[in-house]
C-alpha cells in the first residue's frame, strides 16, 4: 500500500496499452469508434494500464505489447543504450515495463530494461559528477522520470559535498520561502 | 471520460515544483467528484437493469456485468487520484509548519494557495507541535548538530518593531541593527528570512 499515494505511481499507471476484449461491456463510453455505449466482443481498444490490469485479472480482456516496447525501440537499445530517448516513449518507461511484463507473458522485456538501464546508469553519473551546465542539457531531456531523480540526487549530493569542504553557513532560509512567487491575481 | 479528470489533477500537482504548492484547483477536483456521481449512477441503473431481468448481480457475467465493473474501478480510481492530490498537499503543509516557524503567519504568496481545510489543518498540526514540546520540555525545532557558540551574531533585515521578548532579554529589532543573540532564539527568525547571521 506504500503506493497507493505516490504520484508517480499513479502517472504510471495512466500509460496506455492496447487490449482485445474478450467480453462484450455494456454502458461504457469507452470506446470512442463505436457508435452505441458499448464494446463488442473482439474490439482492439487503447486502455489506461490501471483499467486493463483489472480486466486482465477477471479475463475480460487479454493485453498486447504497448507500441513502446516495440522492435524499433529494441533495436535503437541494443545499437546504443545512452542516446535512446526514453522520455519521448513514456516519462516512467520502467516502471510501466516493470508492470507490464508478468502481464504481457513477454520474458524479452525484463532483459530489455535491465540491459537499457544499466549502461545509461553509468552515463547518468557520469553526467552528474563532471557537469557542465550546457552540454548535458540536451541528455536530460533524454531521460525518464527514475533517471532524473537519479541525476538530481547525484548533483545534489555533489553539491553538498563541495559546500561541505568550502565551510557554508549553517543556518539559511527555509527553502520553502526561497523563490520568488507570482501572487495570484 | 474514465479518470481523465482525475489523470489532469494529479499532474496539475505534479507539475508545480517540488516542495511547492500550486493553488488549489478547486475547479478540477469538483469535477472529479461530479465524475464520481455520474459513475456511480451508471453503475446503479445497470445493476437495477440487470436485477431486472432476474440475473444473480454476483455470478452473472454478461455485458452489464463488465460495464459495471468498469463504472466501478473507474470510481475507485477517482477516488485514489483524489486522496493522493490531498495527501500530498497536505504533507508539503506539514513541512511548511516545520520549517517557518511554528503558528507564525505565513508570506501572504503561500496563504493564498491553501485551502481553508489546509489552512485549518496548518494551525491544528503547529498546535499539536507546540504542545509537544512544552510538554517535553524540548525545543525539536532548532538545528540538530550542537553548535560551537551559544551565542550568534545577527544582523536585522526587516523591521520587526520593538519590544521583542527573547528568552533572556528584550530587544529592539530596528531594520540593520546588529544583535549577540542566543542560537535557539535566532534561529526561527533566521529561517523566516528575518535576520542574516554572521
Amino acid at each position: 500500500m506504500a503506493n497507493y499515494y505516490n504520484i508517480d505511481d499513479i502517472l504510471t499507471e495512466e500509460e496506455f496499452v492496447p487490449v482485445v476484449f474478450h467480453k462484450a461491456a455494456n454502458g461504457v463510453l469507452i470506446d470512442p469508434s463505436s457508435e452505441t455505449n458499448s464494446v463488442e466482443q473482439g474490439a482492439k481498444v487503447e486502455l489506461p494500464l490501471w483499467l486493463a490490469q483489472e480486466l486482465c485479472l477477471r479475463q475480460a480482456v487479454s493485453i498486447s505489447a504497448p507500441a513502446c516496447f516495440n522492435q524499433k525501440t529494441r533495436l535503437e537499445i541494443q545499437a546504443d543504450a545512452a542516446c535512446v530517448d526514453l522520455r519521448s516513449r513514456s516519462p516512467y518507461f520502467y516502471e510501466f515495463g516493470c508492470k507490464i511484463a508478468p502481464l504481457v507473458g513477454d520474458k524479452t522485456v525484463e532483459v530489455l530494461l535491465l540491459s537499457a538501464f544499466k549502461i545509461r546508469y553509468k552515463e547518468i553519473l557520469t553526467k552528474a559528477y563532471t557537469a557542465a551546465h550546457t552540454s548535458t542539457l540536451k541528455f536530460l531531456t533524454l531521460l525518464t522520470k527514475e533517471e532524473t531523480n537519479l541525476y538530481e540526487a547525484a548533483q545534489s549530493s555533489m553539491a553538498a559535498f563541495k559546500k561541505w569542504r568550502k565551510g557554508g553557513p549553517r543556518l539559511q532560509r527555509a527553502s520553502v520561502l526561497g523563490r520568488k512567487r507570482k501572487p495570484i491575481e | 471520460m474514465h479518470g481523465r479528470k482525475a489523470y489532469q489533477l494529479v499532474k496539475d500537482f505534479a507539475s508545480g515544483e517540488k516542495g511547492h504548492l500550486k493553488s488549489f484547483n478547486n475547479e478540477l477536483f469538483d469535477r472529479v467528484i461530479e465524475e464520481c456521481n455520474e459513475h456511480h449512477n451508471a453503475l446503479q441503473s445497470l445493476i437495477r437493469k440487470m436485477q431486472e431481468e432476474g440475473l444473480e448481480v454476483q455470478t452473472a457475467k454478461n455485458a452489464d456485468h463488465y460495464g459495471a465493473l468498469i463504472h466501478h474501478l473507474s470510481l475507485i480510481r477517482n477516488k485514489r487520484c483524489l486522496m493522493a492530490y490531498v495527501y500530498n498537499r497536505a504533507e508539503i503543509v506539514r513541512e511548511l509548519a516545520w520549517n517557518v516557524g511554528l503558528l507564525h503567519e505565513l508570506p501572504h504568496e503561500i496563504q493564498e494557495k491553501l485551502n481553508e481545510t489546509e489552512e485549518q489543518y496548518f494551525k491544528d498540526h503547529s498546535k499539536s507541535l507546540k504542545l509537544y514540546m512544552s510538554q517535553m520540555n524540548l525545543d525539536v525545532n532548532v538545528d540538530m548538530v550542537p553548535p560551537k557558540d551559544p551565542y550568534i551574531k545577527v544582523r536585522v533585515l526587516e523591521d520587526l518593531g520593538s519590544g521583542i521578548i527573547l528568552s533572556d532579554k528584550t530587544a529592539n529589532f530596528a531594520r540593520h541593527s546588529m544583535h549577540f543573540l542566543k542560537r535557539t532564539d535566532a534561529e526561527q527568525y533566521i529561517s523566516r528570512d528575518k535576520d542574516v547571521s554572521y
